[in-house]
């Protein structure tokens, strides 16, 4: 309960900085429209059934360049107000930081597919089967970005300390997060096909996203702060 | 870790290897279907088993590493991680020579291809962290090889939740007697090559951390 506590505190800050500056969100958002654009302009001569193939590529693909975008910002943010390391020290528990950076990572990144998925549905009227299912469509994207949000938050917190930030994000995070690509691909194009296993599909997204979500959760204090030799005596409970 | 043992491993692969080929060549006969082209099999498969499971002790040797700061585990990840980027370049490389053979074509983005190619980038990333990244970026790098090797049961797995062209997993138990025995024949001198590529690596790596120590007691 304790810890529920701190994750919504320290996200509550976050949001309540991004809501003075709209630093993230903005540039989230108009990194997401020039996708858009970029997409409207060059695959708008494409056929019907070639759009059908390339719709779901470009839904998750504007989603991977956002949300590597955002989450670095979120804590290169921390890094240049030189108040990580206060983070770090402070009285809450560490796994908190990694659940509140990762809520707010996770409502710019559903904001911005929403607004992707908006965008292609305007531009391309193939998309319009996407919507067709409107509680399964909310399930995958939600599905997809948690699953990228529990990766991303680990390396762009790791990476936005100061040995470790001239290593690229992308480089990392890229490979990572290509089966989490992989697994929502299928499932945008099944939801697109309107193929009766969509739904399991989506379940197994989620489940791909709990499996990380549980994964950065036990990885994200030992990248942040070294463990001692032989035990954990390093990190703090 | 013996340091005779990453001898006698490589002694032994080089020693089961022109029997294996033998056999695979020789004594098993050819699949009716695919010809001459399905021997790749009993190199294929036995390589991607090896690059799937130095990818698991790569990543639980990193997850080691991380929580207990176990520098033999360290070396362990370091070179269990190199190692997957030799069995996957094996891999991707006798992949497409059947596939161009037996689907006409030598890439299909098939969910299979796709996750083995991805474990293959996931760990040069891994390797390239260790060899050029920042001091601190070893953490990252465990993180990297923790996370990849979840990619392990999505690559075993990806042949039966999506339709794919790539054979399934049960593909080794419909095989006649003849060619599985000639699968486990083959796997032996290539698991023990690996297993005696690791244990080099590992080895040279120990190394560099005594020398590394050795250096910073001087300084002081």
């Amino acid at each position: 309960m304790r810890g529920l506590r701190q994750t919504f505190l320290l996200a509550a800050n976050d949001a309540r900085q991004e809501a003075r500056h709209l630093e993230v969100l903005a540039t989230a958002l108009f990194f997401d429209v020039v996708v858009l654009t970029l997409f409207g302009v060059g695959f708008a001569g494409l056929s019907a059934a070639a759009l059908r193939v390339a719709l779901p590529a470009m839904l998750w693909l504007a989603v991977a360049f956002v949300g590597t975008l955002a989450l670095s910002r979120l804590f290169e943010r921390e890094r240049e107000h030189e108040t990580f390391v206060a983070l770090l020290v402070a009285p809450v528990d560490r796994l908190t930081i990694y659940w509140a950076k990762g809520l707010v990572g996770l409502v710019v990144l559903v904001l911005c597919a929403g607004l992707q998925l908006a965008g292609l549905r305007l531009l391309f009227p193939e998309a319009a089967a996407l919507f067709a299912r409107p509680g399964l469509l909310a399930l995958l994207v939600t599905g997809g970005c948690v699953a990228y949000v529990a990766v991303g938050s680990v390396f762009a917190s790791a990476l936005a300390t100061d040995r470790t930030r001239g290593v690229l994000l992308s480089l990392v995070l890229y490979p990572l997060s290509t089966p989490i690509l992989l697994f929502a691909l299928v499932a945008t194009r099944a939801l697109l096909e309107g193929h009766p296993a969509a739904g399991v599909y989506v379940g197994q997204l989620w489940a791909l996203a709990v499996l990380l979500a549980a994964a950065g959760a036990l990885t994200f204090e030992s990248v942040m702060v070294p463990a001692r030799p032989g035990g954990r005596s390093g990190r703090r409970r | 870790m013996s340091r005779a043992l990453w001898a006698i491993l490589l002694v032994a692969a080089a020693a089961l290897f022109p029997p294996a080929a033998a056999r695979v060549f020789l004594d098993t006969p050819i699949e009716r279907e695919m010809g001459t082209v399905q021997k790749i099999f009993y190199f294929h498969v036995p390589m991607a088993w090896c690059m799937m499971l130095a990818a698991v002790v790569s990543g639980v040797a990193a997850a080691v590493w991380l929580f207990r700061a176990s520098r033999a585990a360290e070396a362990l990840a370091r070179a269990s991680g190199e190692v997957v980027l030799v069995t996957g370049a094996c891999v991707l490389l006798t992949g497409p020579i059947w596939g161009h053979a037996t689907w006409g074509t030598p890439w299909t983005w098939d969910a299979r291809q796709v996750s083995t190619a991805l474990l293959f980038l996931v760990f040069a990333a891994f390797v390239l962290l260790r060899a050029y990244g920042a001091a601190g970026s070893e953490r990252l790098a465990a993180a990297l090889a923790v996370f990849g090797a979840l990619d392990v049961p999505i690559i075993y797995y990806a042949v039966k939740v999506w339709k794919t062209t790539h054979p399934t997993t049960d593909v080794v138990g419909t095989l006649p007697p003849s060619m599985w025995r000639t699968l486990f024949f083959a796997l032996s001198p290539i698991a023990a090559c690996v297993a005696g590529l690791v244990a080099v690596r590992y080895q040279v790596e120990r190394a560099e951390q005594r020398l590394d120590d050795l250096y910073l007691a001087n300084e002081r």
